[in-house]
């Protein structure tokens, strides 16, 4: 039996331990860079060239989503206003503001202005919004409640978990068509036992089957 | 209960008999080095790191990847921007593309086409579907023509003597030359222009001559695609140019003419031809096809007879036709074919097979022969009645009064031309040799070049040339006519990109105008044409809008055959010249791909492979297998070529080719030989277009240019060549040297009649015959007794397993994807090829890299020849006694066939390849860590690797590494389409059935009907994208519509309509992969009073002798389903015995 364990097999617990700590290490750093808030760009909410307040524009003003993201319900893309739509009110309200200077400038010499990007997703993968506003999503399964937002933040994880998690189970997050762009309305199915029917109900009637597979997203 | 089944063993001497499609002279030649090469997955060298072996690299990239993990800051993704417009954009919507209908001028016609944008940036073109004759279809030209919009080498600014000129001077620099030479009405300005059918120009010339009476307007173009006017003068006494409507034809006969390809109005004479070949059933009628010519032309690939004659002999072939269809003329035209060699009987059969389908015959006559040919041709078809039927006459584009480059040349000899204006062309390239174009120029005190390329014509003479940066024709406003005469708007996409004028600008300036505007100046001449009291702004927005102006196509001239006036056109007959190897007779062709040389710095179309020699990057001198032999550079037998020059002649597998000298009259040039099957013996082709010594980084240096070559007195062709080794060697990238697929029953072929001793074996006894050739025809069904049973919607979406273990992916999407593609329509012009290149991304990959056998084409269209005799040596068959001259042609377009059943996924570690419920096999780019596991497994060779960074680092630094510079030129960056990922180093990729049309296609119809519906119910038809709704990339150009995509799951689709006729076979389909690509097999339609008639098809007669043995005879029946185990069918032999004694276990 003495020599099925050679000598240096004493150091094995040590090694074991010391294997062990470097290991949960990694683990740990990982699981910090990776799977945090951080790196899922969640709280992301960069300085932009104008401290435009969706709060202000939709509680107080009370303008529809698509006054200025107009082309949601059409394209892929949801288009950030040119800054001709900005100028349609702010030519008359705080025309001279100097924190609108940057729209001012951008309108009159037909340049961008230079908003900072927030909800990116990678280049391969092609979210649709006109996929998604039209068949129930609201703005904000993904965007949260922008509507109450100062700064606009980044406020979920829009990982490819995230979107399966909705892609798996689509009559959990739909609302009623006519809800998609309200963000204080709720989900059908947390309206009770009526409204988990009416979710299953529109899931059936609409055909919702969201892909799970690559094509879904990515080309 | 399994069935066990045995094959039939082939008899002793059959058991390796031979490729029988074979795709390169050695393969047939079944050399040992060609076996091996079969063996490999990619070619060789194709997977390995030039220079440095993996365990070396391993050891350089440690360094690398060290220094990788501390920079992990490095994966935070970079601040990025949105950046919308200060002022809204009318009509755009950011995300989905608009499109605009727009024309791309090619000579005296233009192709109309819809230019796809995104946010103002063309990324595709199309064929506009409002021009009937075209029906929504672009050629290969015009699919890649986008590319040259964003080439980094096209000139950049306005120059003289090398300085930048800015716009205003060149305006000024304009108008003082008008002023100039108004005061000597045009004395000493002479202009060299290129052929337009533009109506505009065509007024400012009428406008500018008037002003400038003395001044010269030549026109000269180097090719000539549509018949010589003098033909139509002398026979009908007008200047008309033939519209052919081959949908009309049932019995066409092509002398010399590439109709399908090199002529004008190919798109729609492709069109037109198909729907005469396209047969869907049992009595539907098939045209048919005689052609005689001395290329192996696209044309030719498709005839049903094929007779070989040299372009000098086509005279006389053609008095011999007229004399025979119309025996009065036999006197008068009888010395003209004296001393011609071809089979009488040939000649009558054809003659009586046309005379039986008088009204519904066509001759053509290629564009390249002289006159002479083309009035006895109009004279022939007036014969068959074809006139007003098949063939209309309509009024020929010309500038009235348009000299010809050799007035000019005369006139600037003798010192008569002060300023010299270049528009487009490029005459120092390819101006006729005897004329010396570049002593001539260089002879002119003050040359101004309008191109569009700083090319040879305007880097002759720097200093004394002042060049004007052309606009691309998807950056100005024009117009054009189609070669019927429809006038079509040339609309901008986008602003000229570095300030490029239009030739309709620059006339303008010199004529004088007030409004220089080439807006202006084109609405002005369609309102002009489309009438008085028409409301002139709803005119041209209608125009703009349909892309066309409705009804303004030429009427059909009333012409009358003057037999008289043909007669002016002969002189004495000249004897034939007696063809031989110290006499050959050399032909000027236009290449597929770069045409006169105008698309040599086009990436796409310089990788695409040529679409009969397969050879991509280069022209060679091409010569028949006859010619080789006394050459004496021809593949011998194959024991002679083990000793011989197998390595020489495929290093590596790659075409080591000859370089010869051919030289004619005392010209020379030099070029690589490559051996043509189905030439004329001595006929020797050289293809235009190549050799450009003044082209950006992708034309210069590939291949040679034939040009110095020809002379004003015989351009298209010459006898008197003669060629000689000069013992150097070149590689060829020749594509078909790759990827064998060792001859099997890939495309299945049968006659469309039955032949006059019926065996069974033609479509219309049996339209079913696809079922009796392949290996499912002698083993029971792979769906099993219970798939069999089931339709196909079933069929796809519940995948009976056979006796299949394996657990099959779930296919419950609301649609399910299939595609169709009829082999007997196909015509491989490659247009789907560069469709997809520019669809989907797909980079190119340069010479060196075809070479090794890594180009990146998701569709590549693979050509076979097939003899009917080949049995090689090696195999115990009677030996390659010489090679073939006469093969019959098999064309298919293959790429990814969507398997239900995918091999590539199953290797997949990563699952980056995977099923999605709609039945497509898709690549998730972003997995995929490039084992190419997949690609080994692939039965179709469809996957691509990318090998380098394509995208990413120039094509001639692939192998520095990191040191060569990163980043896409941002020029390119513009071409690439948005919707499609653009792949980098390591990852496989393949087609995805144009996955983002797809979904978008699903998205739209979705989104449209939710809005529309409110959120009521809707049901599952209704969810599904209506059929027609949407087109992938290479069905939506291919001008043959043999491409057909949809949703199978829809009775009543296309695709389900097309898999569902009989002649409906999966490649490979043996091989239980299942898949959701299936084509139509291909008919040929030979006449059995021919005395070349075949009463199968090459190919067939090839599979019958490698796999009947025979003791089967020639018959051959496969398994019917209808039959028993255990009911002995007499045909079978030994085949049924097998199954019935082996049968159940």
């Amino acid at each position: 039996m003495s020599k099925l364990f050679p000598k240096s097999a004493n150091r094995l617990p040590l090694q074991i331990v010391v294997y062990l700590v470097v290991l949960a290490g990694i683990a740990t750093a990982g699981v910090t860079y990776y799977m945090t808030p951080k790196y899922s760009r969640v709280g992301y909410a960069p300085v932009q060239p104008v401290p435009f307040s969706h709060a202000k524009h939709v509680q107080e003003v009370g303008l529809d989503c698509r006054y200025c993201h107009t082309n949601v319900e059409k394209s892929g893309h949801s288009n950030v206003p040119s800054s001709q739509t900005c100028m349609n009110c702010h030519s008359i309200i705080k025309a001279d503001s100097p924190l609108l200077a940057p729209v001012r400038e951008s309108y009159s010499n037909n340049t961008p202005v230079p908003w900072v990007w927030i909800h990116q997703t990678p280049d391969y993968a092609y979210f649709n919004h006109a996929a998604h506003v039209n068949r129930g999503v609201s703005c904000v399964e993904c965007h949260g409640k922008v509507n109450e937002m100062d700064t606009v933040t980044h406020s979920k994880p829009l990982s490819m978990a995230f979107c399966l998690e909705c892609h798996r189970d689509p009559a959990a997050r739909i609302r009623n068509p006519g809800d998609v762009f309200n963000l204080n309305s709720s989900r059908l199915a947390e309206q009770g036992e009526a409204g988990v029917k009416a979710a299953e109900r529109f899931k059936h009637d609409w055909k919702l089957m969201p892909p799970q597979s690559c094509s879904g997203c990515h080309r | 209960m399994k069935r066990k089944f045995d094959h039939p063993a082939p008899a002793a001497g059959e058991e390796l008999s031979g490729p029988r499609y074979w795709r390169s002279l050695d393969e047939l030649a079944a050399t040992p080095g060609f076996q091996a090469q079969l063996e490999r997955e990619f070619p060789e060298g194709a997977s390995d790191l030039n220079g440095v072996d993996r365990r070396n690299f391993m050891k350089l990239m440690a360094a690398s990847f060290a220094l990788g993990g501390v920079g992990l800051a490095g994966c935070r993704r970079p601040e990025k921007f949105i950046l919308p417009y200060g002022k809204s954009v009318e009509g755009v919507i950011p995300g989905l593309p608009s499109y605009y209908a727009t024309a791309m001028p090619v000579r005296k016609s233009a192709v109309p086409l819809l230019a796809e944008t995104h946010q103002g940036r063309p990324t595709k073109l199309e064929g506009n579907p409002s021009y009937e004759p075209n029906g929504g279809a672009a050629s290969l030209t015009a699919q890649a023509s986008i590319l040259d919009l964003y080439d980094p080498d096209r000139a950049k600014a306005h120059t003289k003597a090398g300085a930048t000129l800015k716009a205003e001077d060149v305006s000024s620099m304009l108008s003082a030359a008008a002023r100039t030479y108004a005061a000597s009405q045009g004395a000493g300005l002479a202009i060299l222009a290129d052929e337009s059918s533009s109506p505009t120009r065509a007024r400012l010339v009428r406008e500018l001559r008037a002003k400038l009476p003395r001044m010269l307007w030549a026109e000269f173009e180097p090719v000539q695609d549509e018949p010589p006017l003098a033909a139509a003068q002398a026979a009908f006494g007008a200047a008309v140019k033939p519209v052919y409507h081959f949908g009309k034809a049932k019995r066409i006969l092509s002398i010399d003419a590439d109709f399908l390809q090199a002529d004008t109005g190919s798109i729609a004479n492709i069109r037109g031809f198909s729907k005469g070949r396209r047969v869907t059933k049992k009595d539907d009628a098939m045209n048919r096809l005689y052609v005689a010519e001395s290329a192996l032309t696209l044309t030719g690939s498709m005839a049903d007879h094929r007779l070989r004659v040299a372009t000098s002999h086509m005279l006389a072939l053609t008095a011999k036709l007229v004399a025979t269809a119309y025996p009065a003329s036999e006197s008068a035209v009888a010395p003209l074919s004296q001393g011609l060699k071809v089979d009488q009987k040939w000649v009558e059969a054809c003659v009586a097979d046309l005379m039986a389908h008088r009204g519904a015959a066509l001759v053509v006559a290629g564009a390249h022969l002289p006159a002479e040919v083309h009035a006895l041709v109009y004279g022939l078809n007036t014969v068959l009645g074809a006139i007003g039927e098949t063939v209309t006459f309509v009024q020929a584009e010309v500038t009235p009064g348009a000299s010809t480059i050799s007035a000019l040349a005369a006139a600037i000899k003798g010192g008569a031309v002060k300023t010299l204006l270049v528009l487009g062309g490029n005459p120092v390239y390819n101006a006729p040799a005897d004329l010396d174009w570049a002593a001539l120029q260089k002879s002119v005190p003050e040359v101004v070049r309008l191109g569009y390329h700083i090319d040879e014509t305007s880097a002759l003479n720097p200093g004394a040339t002042t060049h004007l940066a052309a606009a691309h024709y998807l950056e100005s406003w024009g117009d054009a006519r189609a070669y019927d005469g429809t006038v079509l708007p040339v609309q901008p996409m986008i602003q000229p990109l570095f300030g490029g004028i239009t030739q309709i600008e620059v006339l303008a300036r010199l004529a004088g105008e007030q409004n220089v505007d080439s807006y202006a100046l084109v609405a002005a001449t369609v309102t002009a044409l489309a009438g008085p009291g028409a409301n002139l702004e709803k005119a041209m927005a209608r125009f703009l809008h349909d892309g066309l102006l409705a009804g303004s196509a030429h009427r059909p001239a009333e012409v009358r055959y003057d037999t008289a006036g043909i007669q002016r056109l002969f002189g004495s007959a000249q004897p034939l010249p007696a063809l031989g190897v110290s006499n050959l007779e050399v032909r000027f062709v236009a290449d597929a791909k770069v045409d006169d040389g105008r698309f040599a710095n086009n990436g796409w179309l310089q990788e695409c492979p040529e679409p009969i020699t397969k050879i991509s990057w280069d022209n060679a001198i091409l010569v028949s297998p006859k010619l080789g032999k006394e050459l004496g550079i021809d593949p011998k037998g194959s024991l002679v070529q083990v000793a011989r020059k197998e390595t020489a002649e495929f290093y590596m597998g790659k075409e080591n080719a000859r370089v010869f000298e051919l030289s004619v009259g005392g010209r020379r040039v030099r070029g690589p030989v490559h051996i043509q099957p189905g030439l004329a013996d001595y006929t020797v082709v050289v293809p235009l277009g190549y050799g450009r010594s003044v082209a950006g980084r992708v034309g210069k240096g590939a291949g040679f240019s034939a040009y110095p070559l020809r002379t004003s007195a015989a351009p298209h062709f010459v006898a008197g060549g003669k060629l000689s080794d000069t013992g150097a060697r070149m590689f060829l990238a020749n594509t078909q040297e790759h990827w064998s697929m060792e001859g099997r029953d890939i495309i299945r072929e049968a006659n469309f009649e039955a032949a006059p001793k019926p065996d069974g074996n033609s479509y219309q006894e049996n339209p079913g015959y696809v079922k009796k050739v392949g290996m499912e025809s002698h083993s029971p069904s792979i769906l099993g007794e219970y798939g069999e049973k089931m339709s196909p919607q079933d069929r796809a979406t519940k995948i009976p397993r056979g006796n299949s273990l394996y657990d099959t992916p779930k296919f419950d999407g609301h649609n399910q994807w299939g595609m169709s593609i009829d082999l007997n329509t196909c015509i491989g012009c490659n247009a789907c090829v560069v469709a997809c290149q520019a669809e989907n991304n797909i980079p190119i990959v340069g010479k060196d890299q075809v070479l090794r056998g890594r180009e990146m084409h998701w569709i590549r269209l693979d050509r076979y020849y097939s003899s009917g005799t080949i049995d090689a040596e090696a195999f115990g068959g009677p030996g390659n006694v010489e090679l073939p001259s006469d093969p019959q042609v098999s064309l298919q377009p293959m790429t990814c066939v969507h398997c239900e059943l995918a091999p590539c996924e199953t290797v997949c570690p990563v699952n980056a390849t995977v099923h999605d419920e709609e039945g497509i096999n898709t690549m998730a780019y972003n997995r995929c860590i490039g084992t190419r596991y997949c690609a080994n497994n692939c039965p179709y060779k469809v996957r691509r690797f990318n090998f380098f960074d394509w995208n990413q680092r120039s094509l001639d630094s692939l192998y520095m590494g990191p040191a060569s510079e990163f980043g896409m030129p941002e020029l390119l960056k513009m071409a690439k389409n948005p919707e499609v990922s653009v792949r980098m180093r390591g990852v496989m990729e393949k087609c995805t059935y144009c996955v983002q049309r797809v979904q978008n296609a699903k998205i739209q119809h979705k989104a449209k009907l939710m809005q529309r519906r409110q959120g009521a119910a809707v049901s599952l038809e209704e969810i599904r994208v209506p059929d027609g709704a949407f087109q992938v990339a290479c069905e939506q150009t291919c001008p043959a519509g043999a491409i057909v995509f949809g949703n199978i799951l829809d009775p009543k689709s296309a695709v389900s309509l097309a898999k569902g006729r009989e002649q409906d076979y999966a490649v490979l389909g043996y091989l239980n992969v299942r898949p959701r690509t299936t084509y139509s097999g291909k008919l040929r339609n030979p006449n059995p009073r021919m005395p070349d008639f075949q009463p199968l098809p090459f190919s067939r007669v090839e599979y019958s002798r490698k796999n009947e043995p025979a003791s089967h005879g020639h018959e051959h029946g496969g398994h019917d389903k209808s039959q028993k185990p255990g009911k002995k069918s007499p045909a079978h032999g030994a085949t049924f015995d097998a199954s019935k004694t082996g049968g159940l276990s």
